[in-house]
C-alpha cells in the first residue's frame, strides 16, 4: 500500500508490503539515482549516518511496474516524529544536517532538490536524512531550487524561536510547508534587520517574493547567473545564519522540576527502583514516557536498551533532555515536545500526510508518572477518559497516583474549587479498572504516592 | 537556457518561487566574494600556522574529503 504522505515528488514513492517499508524509484529518476549511487556520495553520506542506508530489492514487488527503475528498502525508522514536536536544538541540528548534505552533494555535482524538515528523522539519538530521492544532478548556473523551502522550514521557525518567542515553532503545525517568510518578517523584532543572515534570507527574501509575486519569470535575469561558488556561498551563509541562532535562556515550568519536587531523594530512588522492577517484570519492546520532564525515569527504560520516547509539554525540559542525549551519545532515547491535552493531530492533504500521535501507536508500554493529577485536576479530564486514552496507546501501563493530601496536588487545588469528588485512590482504581487489570501496586516509600503496573484488558485490533 | 527545463528526464516538482530565485542571483556576487575571502583567509593563515587546523573551519568547497568515521556527528563528518 502506498504511503499517504508520499505523493508530491514524481521521482518515486514509499509503500508498505507485508509490514516492510519500501521505496519505488521511478524511471524518471534513473540518472539521478545512478549518480547518487555511483559517484560515492551515497556511500559517504550513509557511512557517516547522515543519509539513511538502503538495500536494493527485486523490482517485481513494484506497485507501479510501468514506472519502476529500482525498489529499495531503507533502514526502518522506529518512530516518525515531526518538526513541530522537536525542540529548538533538534530543529537546528536537522537544519545543519540538511545544509551539510547539500554542500557535500555539490562536491559530487549533485544538489538537494528539496529541503523539507520532514526529510529529517531522529534515529539512535541523531538526526538522519531519510529522503534518498532528494538528490539531483547539479545544473551549472542554476540557483538553489529548495532555497525558499529551506528558509520556510528551518530558518523561519528557528529565527522566530530565538528572536521572538520559542512557542512560535507551533506555527509549523499550521503551515505544513514551512512558515511564510512575510509572516516571519513581520513577527521578528526590528533588531533582526541588523543580523545579515536574517536581513537577506528572511526580510529581503520576503520583500523580493512580494515584488515578484505576480511578475513574469525573468528568465534572462536568472539563467546561468548563479555560479557554483555563489551557490556554496549561499549554503555557507545559511549555515552561519542558522549557527548564530541561540535560544534565550528560558525560565521554564519544568526545566528544574527535580530540584523543586516535594519528595526526598530516598523516595525518588525508591520510585526509580520500582519503575525498574515493573519494566523488568514485563520487558516491553518500546516505551512512551508521557510527561517525562528531562527523562529521569525514561532512562530507566532506555538504559536497558529499550527504545524510549520521552514526551513533555515543556520546551525547556525537552531541550535539556536532548542536550543530555547528545552529550552522552544515548541511542535509545528520543525527547519530544507534546501537549497531551492537545496532542499532534493528523495534518496535511486529506488529513493523511502527517499522522496524529495515536495513529503512531501502539507502543508496548506507556509510563505516566506524576502526570495524572495534572491532567485530571488542572485540565478537568475525567479519570476514565485518561484510562481509555492510555489503553488506546499501549498494552502495559506504569501509572502513579498522587492523592489530594500530597502537597503538589494541594497546590493545584489551592487556586480553584475542588470539583473532583472521585479523585481518590478508590475512584482512580475503579476508573482505570474499566480498561486495565491492575497487576501490582506499590506505595512509594517516603511519600504518599502509589505506583501501579497495569495491563490492558482488551487487545487492540 | 531555461532553468525550468527538465534536467535529464526529471522536472522540478517544487515551485522555487520567482522572488526566491531572483534574490539568489542578486546576492550571488556578494556570496561569491564571501567564499573567496574565506578561502583566501584560510590560505594566509595556513602560511603562518601550517600545522593548525580549526574544527570550525569550512573546507574549500571544491575539495572532496572522505568521511573518516561513522562515529562523528553528521555536522562534523560533512564539513
Amino acid at each position: 500500500m502506498k504511503l499517504h504522505s508520499s505523493f508530491r515528488d514524481p521521482s518515486g514513492f514509499m509503500f508498505h508490503q507485508e509490514g516492510v517499508l519500501y521505496r519505488q524509484v521511478n524511471l524518471s529518476y534513473q540518472e539521478h539515482y545512478d549518480q547518487l549511487m555511483e559517484s560515492g556520495l551515497y556511500r559517504q553520506l550513509s557511512s557517516a549516518r547522515a543519509l539513511i542506508p538502503h538495500e536494493e530489492c527485486q523490482v517485481n514487488i513494484a506497485p507501479i511496474p510501468g514506472k519502476v527503475y529500482k525498489i529499495i528498502k531503507p533502514e526502518p525508522i522506529a518512530f516518525v516524529s515531526y518538526p513541530y514536536e522537536w525542540c529548538f536544538d533538534q530543529l537546528k541540528d536537522a537544519a545543519v544536517l540538511t545544509l551539510s548534505i547539500a554542500r557535500r552533494a555539490l562536491q559530487y555535482d549533485m544538489i538537494l532538490k528539496d529541503a523539507s524538515a520532514f526529510n529529517v528523522q531522529f534515529q539512535n539519538g541523531r538526526p538522519i536524512f531519510i529522503d534518498t530521492l532528494s538528490f539531483e544532478r547539479y545544473q551549472p548556473g542554476t540557483p538553489w531550487i529548495a532555497y525558499k523551502q529551506f528558509c520556510q522550514h528551518f530558518l523561519a521557525p528557528l529565527s522566530l524561536m530565538a528572536k521572538a518567542d520559542f512557542r512560535l515553532n507551533q506555527l509549523l503545525r499550521v503551515y505544513i510547508d514551512g512558515i511564510p517568510l512575510d509572516l516571519t518578517s513581520a513577527l521578528l523584532p526590528k533588531a533582526s534587520f541588523l543580523n545579515p543572515g536574517l536581513l537577506s534570507h528572511i526580510h529581503l527574501h520576503a520583500k523580493t517574493q512580494k515584488k515578484y509575486a505576480d511578475a513574469e519569470f525573468p528568465q534572462e535575469q536568472i539563467s546561468g547567473k548563479m555560479t557554483k561558488t555563489a551557490l556554496v556561498g549561499l549554503l555557507d551563509s545559511l549555515l552561519s545564519a542558522i549557527r548564530s541562532l541561540k535560544l534565550k535562556s528560558q525560565k521554564t515550568e519544568w526545566g528544574n522540576y527535580y530540584e523543586q519536587t516535594n519528595y526526598a531523594q530516598a523516595a525518588f530512588e525508591a520510585k526509580r527502583e520500582k519503575v525498574n522492577a515493573f519494566i523488568l517484570r514485563v520487558r516491553p519492546r518500546s516505551v512512551w514516557d508521557l510527561g517525562a520532564n528531562t527523562g529521569e525515569f525514561s532512562r530507566v527504560a532506555s538504559n536497558l536498551g529499550i527504545p524510549t520516547i520521552a514526551f513533555d509539554i515543556d520546551h525547556g525540559a525537552v531541550q535539556r533532555n536532548y542536550a543530555m542525549v547528545k552529550q552522552d551519545k544515548e541511542t535509545d532515547l528520543l525527547p519530544l515536545c507534546l501537549d497531551l491535552t492537545n496532542p499532534s493531530p493528523a495534518l496535511g492533504w486529506n488529513c493523511q500526510e502527517r499522522l496524529s500521535l495515536p495513529e503512531r501507536a501502539p507502543v508496548d508500554m506507556v509510563m505516566a508518572l506524576a502526570l495524572v493529577h495534572h491532567l485530571a485536576i488542572s485540565n478537568n479530564i475525567p479519570l476514565e477518559n485518561l484510562a481509555s486514552f492510555f489503553a488506546g496507546l499501549g498494552r502495559w501501563l506504569i501509572v502513579e497516583f498522587i492523592p489530594k493530601s500530597d502537597s503538589q496536588v494541594k497546590r493545584l487545588l489551592s487556586s480553584r474549587q475542588d470539583i473532583f469528588p472521585d479523585y481518590t485512590k478508590a475512584g482512580f482504581e475503579s476508573a482505570f479498572g474499566m480498561h486495565f487489570e491492575i497487576l501490582e501496586e506499590s506505595p512509594i516509600a517516603g511519600s504518599e504516592r502509589i505506583l501501579y503496573l497495569m495491563e490492558r484488558k482488551q487487545k487492540l485490533d | 537556457m531555461n532553468i525550468f527545463a527538465p534536467i535529464g528526464k526529471l522536472t522540478h516538482y517544487l515551485d522555487p518561487g520567482t522572488g526566491s530565485m531572483v534574490l539568489q542571483v542578486v546576492l550571488a556576487a556578494l556570496l561569491s566574494v564571501g567564499v573567496l575571502l574565506k578561502v583566501f583567509w584560510r590560505k594566509i593563515r595556513g602560511w603562518f600556522n601550517p600545522n593548525k587546523t580549526s574544527v570550525s573551519d569550512e573546507i574549500d568547497p571544491t575539495e572532496i574529503a572522505e568521511a573518516e568515521s561513522a562515529q562523528l556527528s553528521p555536522e562534523d563528518d560533512l564539513k
